[in-house]
């Protein structure tokens, strides 16, 4: 299957990227501002998104900072990440290695897996309260699906011969895992990572419902109480770029943990 | 496949077998031994007698089936909006570079923005009319149908369009008669993704505004303070949203086999 | 065959008949909040025929709290509705809408209540209340009698901790004894008291403040049709005062449109609602409305934009006179069929 190289270099590509940025702000203000095509009550202009921000920003909104609730919202995800990765990825890996755990766990596994992570609002409150714990818990569902699954298709990938080698050289147990199994299963590892991470972050509106003081998330709610649109699109532009730089780092991570492999 | 050997038939039977029970079997020793309370968690025949009872009597105006079927209604509506146009887009983007380079970063950030946030904007520009959830439902349902058709563009075999160039193709006949029809397992496999986000997203924007629906049911039943409502509720959630999955996995199979790469 | 053309005809006939007195009503979009006390008129009058009966169709919506209610105006889903005084004074500052009249007086209907183990302490030293958690609907009725009760005891906002979420979600918290003091509107006080013992500790109406119920209209269709709005406002009336005289049959139809809302609570209770929560026929509506911005219901709608510039959620809250207005209750008084209507207690 041969591909075409694409010959564009990086840089240009974040400039064509930040030009088009560019082009949908200016957009976004002739339609709202010079044109009305969109009334102000339907969406907020540029002018007022600014001046959200600096409300957020100097004053405070929601009870902190934009700083606060930037970095509270960033730690419950990674919190909620972590948990779900360190479950998650050999749970699947285990899975994908042992039939007999695959079909001892699969019941358990098909019964919970289509249950929105939302839907355990209720539950999470009932059992853990109002704290961040409760937060952490819906999220955690959210992410924890594609680490599973990604991380069974990463172990299930491994070509056979591979292990056999590895087996025929008396390579067994923990060694096993962590020289053949591993690296190999690795570049869907990642996958499954970087679908976690995206989980974790859209699901992480919905779990600061949970009685949350600080968090985008919270100010995402309160905004929608308060019927602040330009506050809303400040809310959404901080979660996006959370998402954006930690999905940065798990691409740094990913070319640490594999640089043999090109993407 | 994998080196681990196959299990037999039997094998398979008794682990599934094992493994519901011990899921089941946890569940209600947790509840019977007496430290959790009849809220906390339910014992399984309990939320299966409730479950049974909000079929024939109606709770917060219809059975559970009358709400799920509204809310598969907007499910259903927001998915294919999102498939009609999610598709096509990919595939436009996967071909054309320079629309690729515009949109792409666009896309990079709104993917992390949960579709529960869109909510006060769908109340505002959609009111009371199906619009919203929908607006919600596609928000989820469609990233995964966008992204799964633009990798299936973007890595056709390059002799097959050659093929169709050196034949005189058009931009619109490479598009619809060779990009189409090699992306479909890709497409595919992005639609299962999608519907099961939309089902997702769909549910969460119940939580929030509705007023008939299964989402519905999880709020009325947290109000009344019954566990069991809630649970039923999501156990109902749990089964169309597997159902929709199988469907889709299906299909999957189904076209695998017939151009006959099955993996 | 012959049998069957003989029914499609009389069914067509029917059809035409029926079509022909439907197209005589004019629709109007009337929204509400399901299993509430106020909203309950908008269900008998439906079940009683009275919207016919002055050549109006209501088509219904329903919302589950007051914050997308009013939003949803904006896109003119609905025309005309009852809603909290708090959302309706939101809604006037987005979205433009006028408060016409009052749905109820709820003060005793949003409370602050504490769980069973800690309702004795809390009533009798309030000042104990300090350094808790209170769980409450921000921006609702519900949050603006916390805050009464806490201005009545010398207590600040930034003396507890506050943390806000949907009623369902407080009930949960309650419940299962993850929160111990919350901001609830009825019926969800008397879930609370009924099935966890919940106790109330101050109502709004123990702190002498007023939390009306708003009617309210979409300023642009009350312009286009100022009659509907009356005929409206008529129907609501005469459907307060037949509960008030026929109570045994209201309780009925009550348990009725709470079970279509999902809730169930005891007959006490019910009768509670309508011990507790005054309403207003005709007199008592434009009384209240009377004398312009020194009237009661501006007076009361003015305190309420306070508290919502305190909260930081309105800046520059309109003036009540800008949106409270008694013009549709005095149409209702100045024609003689609707007043004759708004009165009738049969």
């Amino acid at each position: 299957m041969a591909r075409i190289r694409n010959g564009r270099s990086e840089p240009s590509r974040l400039a064509v990227g930040g030009l088009t940025l560019l082009g949908v702000i200016l957009l976004w203000y002739v339609a709202t501002s010079i044109t009305q095509t969109i009334p102000p009550v339907y969406f907020p202009t540029p002018a007022e998104v600014l001046q959200a921000l600096r409300q957020i920003s100097l004053q405070g909104y929601a009870d902190g900072r934009l700083q606060q609730h930037f970095f509270h919202s960033c730690w419950l995800v990674l919190m909620g990440f972590m948990v779900a990765v360190g479950i998650g990825v050999p749970l699947g890996m285990l899975m994908g290695w042992s039939r007999r755990a695959e079909a001892f766990v699969n019941p358990t596994f098909l019964l919970l897996r289509p249950i929105p992570p939302l839907a355990w609002i209720p539950l999470a409150i009932v059992w853990l309260g109002l704290g961040d714990a409760a937060k952490v818990l819906v999220i955690w569902f959210a992410a924890f699906v594609p680490a599973v699954i990604n991380s069974y298709a990463g172990v299930r990938s491994i070509e056979p011969y591979l292990i056999e080698a590895a087996r025929s050289l008396g390579v067994r147990g923990a060694m096993l895992v962590r020289e053949v199994l591993f690296p190999g299963a690795l570049p869907l590892i990642f996958t499954g990572l970087r679908l976690s991470l995206q989980a974790c972050w859209t699901t992480l509106v919905a779990g600061e419902l949970i009685g949350a003081i600080v968090g985008l998330g919270h100010v995402l709610y309160q905004a929608g109480l308060d019927l602040f649109p330009a506050m809303i699109v400040v809310g959404m532009i901080g979660v996006a770029i959370g998402g954006g730089l930690m999905t940065a780092a798990l691409g740094w991570l990913e070319t640490r943990a594999m640089p043999w492999h090109r993407r | 496949m994998n080196a681990h050997r196959s299990l037999t038939r039997r094998e398979w039977l008794v682990l599934t077998c094992a493994g519901t029970l011990a899921f089941f079997g946890i569940w209600a020793l947790a509840s019977l031994a007496g430290l959790t309370s009849r809220q906390f968690l339910p014992p399984p025949w309990t939320v299966a007698e409730k479950f049974v009872e909000l079929t024939y009597q109606p709770f917060s105006g219809a059975t559970l089936q009358k709400h799920l079927l509204s809310s598969f209604g907007r499910f259903g509506m927001g998915f294919a909006l999102a498939v009609l146009i999610g598709i096509p887009l990919g595939l436009i983007l996967g071909w054309f570079r320079w629309a690729d380079a515009i949109v792409s970063p666009l896309f990079d950030a709104l993917r992390f923005v949960a579709p529960i946030a869109w909510v006060p904007f769908a109340a505002l520009w959609f009111g009371t009319g199906i619009g919203g959830p929908v607006l919600i439902i596609f928000t989820g349902a469609f990233p995964p149908c966008v992204i799964n058709a633009h990798r299936g563009a973007r890595y056709v075999d390059q002799t097959l369009i050659e093929a169709a160039r050196t034949l005189g193709a058009r931009h619109w006949h490479i598009i619809t008669e060779v990009l189409l029809p090699a992306s479909v397992p890709s497409i595919v496999a992005g639609l299962r993704v999608s519907a099961g986000l939309g089902w997702q997203s769909l549910v969460g924007a119940e939580l929030i505004v509705a007023s008939s629906g299964i989402g519905y049911v999880l709020v009325k039943g947290q109000a009344s303070i019954s566990t069991s409502i809630v649970m039923s509720g999501m156990i109902a959630i749990g089964i169309v949203g597997f159902a929709i999955d199988a469907l889709l996995r299906r299909i999957e199979v189904q076209l695998r086999r017939r151009r006959g790469d099955e993996r | 065959m012959r049998m069957h053309l003989r029914q499609l005809m009389l069914a067509a006939v029917v059809a035409v008949i029926g079509t022909a007195t439907q197209a005589q009503l004019t629709e109007i979009k009337v929204s509400y909040q399901p299993a509430l006390y106020w909203a309950l008129p908008f269900y008998v009058a439906e079940e009683k025929g009275w919207w016919a009966e002055l050549g109006l169709k209501a088509t219904f919506s329903t919302f589950p709290a007051g914050v997308p209610q009013i939003a949803a105006s904006a896109s003119k889903s609905w025309d005309v509705g009852g809603v909290g005084s708090v959302p309706a004074v939101l809604g006037a500052a987005r979205y433009n809408l006028l408060t016409i009249g009052l749905t109820n007086d709820e003060s005793a209907g949003n409370a602050l209540v504490a769980v069973a183990s800690k309702a004795e302490g809390f009533a009798k030293n309030p000042q104990s209340i300090k350094g808790q958690t209170i769980v409450l609907t921000a921006n609702s009725t519900g949050d603006y009698a916390v805050q009464s009760c806490l201005a009545k005891w010398g207590l600040k906002k930034s003396d507890l901790i506050i943390k806000s979420m949907g009623q369902a979600e407080i009930i949960s918290a309650m419940s299962s004894k993850n929160a111990e003091l919350g901001g609830l509107w009825a019926p969800n006080i008397y879930t609370m008291e009924e099935k966890e013992g919940a106790k109330v500790i101050c109502s709004g109406k123990d702190t002498g403040t007023v939390i009306p119920g708003a009617l309210v209209v979409r300023a642009d269709y009350a312009k286009e049709q100022p009659e509907n709005v009356a005929k409206f406002l008529a129907v609501y009336l005469r459907a307060w005062k037949w509960m008030n005289a026929h109570r045994p049959e209201a309780i009925a139809l009550m348990k009725k449109f709470y079970d279509l809302g999902g809730v169930s609570i005891s007959q006490a209770s019910m009768e509670k609602e309508f011990d507790t929560r005054p309403t207003f026929d005709l007199t008592g509506q434009l009384k209240v409305m009377k004398g312009g911005d020194a009237s009661d219901v501006d007076k009361w709608m003015t305190q309420i934009s306070e508290f919502m510039k305190s909260t930081g959620t309105l800046a520059e809250p309109p003036p009540a006179s800008r949106y409270v207005t008694d013009e549709y209750m005095r149409m209702v008084e100045a024609d003689p069929k609707l007043r004759e209507f708004a009165n009738r207690s049969n």
